[in-house]
């Protein structure tokens, strides 16, 4: 295995914890130190549980660390979903993203996303009775993914490109897939003083301009995104909306 | 559950070192090489159809050597100094002829991070390859270390002293023709000796061990190259990893995969598929027996899969 050292590194840390046995990790199917305090800033006091319907999908390990896939999908939890959280235990920067989904639409996401070290992966589904679902996966990487340079920085490619968007529409039964990029180097502000600048909102509206579904990113997500969503319904035309950290907005219709 | 499985695993297994005494590190460390002839005068050192690791020391790779009336020439050296000093004692077992010409197929580390052992000879590498070495070589020889550990000890890189500028080279009574191509790392050797008919293919070919693309131009370039090795003739295909075959096999498997991935993450592409969705499709049946498919697949689909995403994405 690529990157086995690092796994065995965690699985080091892990178990060099005294308390092991005590509260922190109560619950967690991946027995991560990192649960409880993430938890508490995450969920504070509000109930949970853990739930394998909430599916968190990667690789066995991230052959790019700047570049590792993530499926999450909630569709298998009845009713409404009212926000996901998503986050990498082990991450220096932990949440990766706030996801609030369009009505009757799946319940599914991919992005790319950076790791720093092997990592568990989090996300975090509320449904309307107040209660988190938590799904959980696990990612082992060599490491780097967050203090190392975007790419972008050797390359002023992004400046004379910054916020353009390519992508397609699927049909896949009665929904609409929707795939997209972005170009923008999403500095996570962890890097030879380069400062953060990172694509912070990000809106799907429908063509009279009402939000479907929203997202709030954090740098984690990877240099020049690529998002994957479905929505229900194939009355379009649907629009992307995109602000960064820095104000500028970006807009196309899909 | 797959995951608590591994959590699992990991801590019995960081358990299980804990409890090692720290001696058992410095159990001695042997590569174990036996050359295999394969032709006349002409030997292989097969490496396992494995990934790098602590167990095997990086001895996933295949090299070999000629033993010639003026002297040896060898094609790759492996993963490390301390494989490089085995394959020494291997050929000296052959023959005491000098090593005088050593050829790198390409900038992998597995290929060449043993030319420290023959730092003595003559070692040939196509220009690019060269300047990939010494661009690349210093974060591959880390790469190396955190993969398989004490085995690397003392291996530092040993850049080729020759550029391989010319296309045929006569060595004793063996007659060597090298086809420079790119299809693998954009810089790969590929050597015939004329007089025995075995085909040196570097990784340009894998046979029954999945093939890796961290640094290939791309598919249809690889597919072009190949269709020009199995226009050379040959007695005898030797690949980078995997076992030497006399017949078409090995090009034949590699020419189905290369074209299985190609179809597979273009129609992937084109259906919108996710790199999560897409790295968990089920195989062919015909690769089957290929070792790693799974993993070197999921590496390939980080790789590649961008460059067909964007194809799809600029097509309005
Ligand atoms: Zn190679």
């Amino acid at each position: 295995m690529r990157a086995w050292s690092n796994a065995l590194l965690f699985a080091l840390a892990l178990s060099g914890v005294p308390s092991e046995a005590a509260e922190p990790t109560a619950g967690d199917p991946l027995d991560s130190v990192m649960w409880e305090y993430n938890r508490q800033i995450f969920l504070a006091d509000q109930p949970y549980r853990f739930d394998e319907r909430v599916l968190v999908e990667l690789p066995p390990f991230a052959e790019d660390p700047t570049q590792v896939p993530l499926t999450v999908d909630a569709s298998a939890l009845a009713g409404r979903i009212e926000r996901v959280i998503a986050w990498a235990d082990l991450n220096p920067i932990q949440q990766i993203f706030n996801w609030y989904p369009a009505a009757g639409s799946r319940a599914r996401l991919s992005l790319r996303f950076k790791v720093q070290q092997a990592t568990p992966v989090r996300a975090a589904v509320l449904t309307q009775d107040g209660v988190w679902h938590v799904g959980s996966g696990f990612v082992d990487a060599a490491g780097g993914g967050c203090t190392a340079p975007s790419m972008a920085n050797s390359d002023p490619y992004w400046e004379s490109h910054l916020g353009e968007i390519a992508g397609r529409r699927f049909q896949a039964g009665s929904a609409s897939r929707y795939r997209f990029k972005v170009i923008h180097p999403m500095d996570t502000g962890l890097v030879n003083n380069i400062p953060e600048f990172f694509l912070q909102q990000l809106e799907l509206r429908d063509g009279q301009g009402s939000v479907l579904s929203r997202m709030e990113l954090f740098p984690p997500v990877s240099e020049n995104p690529v998002f994957t969503f479905d929505l229900e319904g194939t009355e379009g035309p649907h629009r992307l909306w995109l602000r960064d950290n820095g104000g500028n907005e970006f807009e196309r219709t899909l | 559950m797959l995951h608590s499985h591994f959590s699992r695993i990991f801590k019995a297994f960081a358990l299980l070192i804990l409890m090692l005494p720290g001696q058992s590190w410095a159990a001695p460390l042997s590569y174990d090489l036996k050359p295999q002839l394969i032709a006349e005068d002409t030997y292989l050192l097969q490496g396992r159809l494995e990934d790098f690791s602590r167990g095997n020391g990086g001895n996933i790779v295949n090299t070999a050597f000629i033993v010639t009336r003026d002297g040896v020439v060898v094609f790759d050296t492996g993963p490390s100094f301390r494989y490089g000093k085995a394959m020494r004692q291997a050929i000296a077992q052959v023959t005491d002829q000098p090593v005088l010409h050593v050829f790198n197929s390409h900038h992998h580390p597995d290929h060449f991070l043993g030319n420290q052992a023959f730092a003595d000879g003559t070692i040939w590498a196509l220009p690019d390859t060269g300047r990939l070495m010494a661009e690349q070589g210093g974060a591959f020889s880390d790469n190396m270390y955190r993969l398989v550990g004490d085995w690397m000890r003392a291996t530092e890189m040993q850049l080729p002293n020759r550029p391989l500028q010319v296309d045929r080279l006569q060595v004793g009574e063996h007659r060597l023709r090298f086809f420079p191509m790119t299809g693998h790392t954009g810089a790969d050797l590929v050597m015939l000796d004329e007089t025995t008919g075995v085909l040196f293919a570097g990784d340009m070919v894998f046979y029954q061990r999945a093939l890796t693309t961290p640094q290939t131009p791309g598919l249809a370039v690889w597919l072009r190259d190949l269709d020009a090795i199995a226009a050379i003739p040959h007695r005898l295909l030797v690949p980078g990893h995997g076992p030497a075959v006399p017949d078409g096999s090995a090009i034949g498997q590699m020419g189905d995969y290369l074209r299985w991935l190609d179809l597979t993450l273009r129609s992937a592409a084109e259906r919108g598929m996710s790199m999560t969705e897409l790295m968990k499709i089920p195989f062919d049946a015909r690769f089957a027996e290929v070792a790693l498919r799974r993993h070197e697949f999921i590496r390939t689909v980080a790789h590649l899969y961008p460059r067909y995403e964007e194809a799809v994405f600029q097509k309005q």
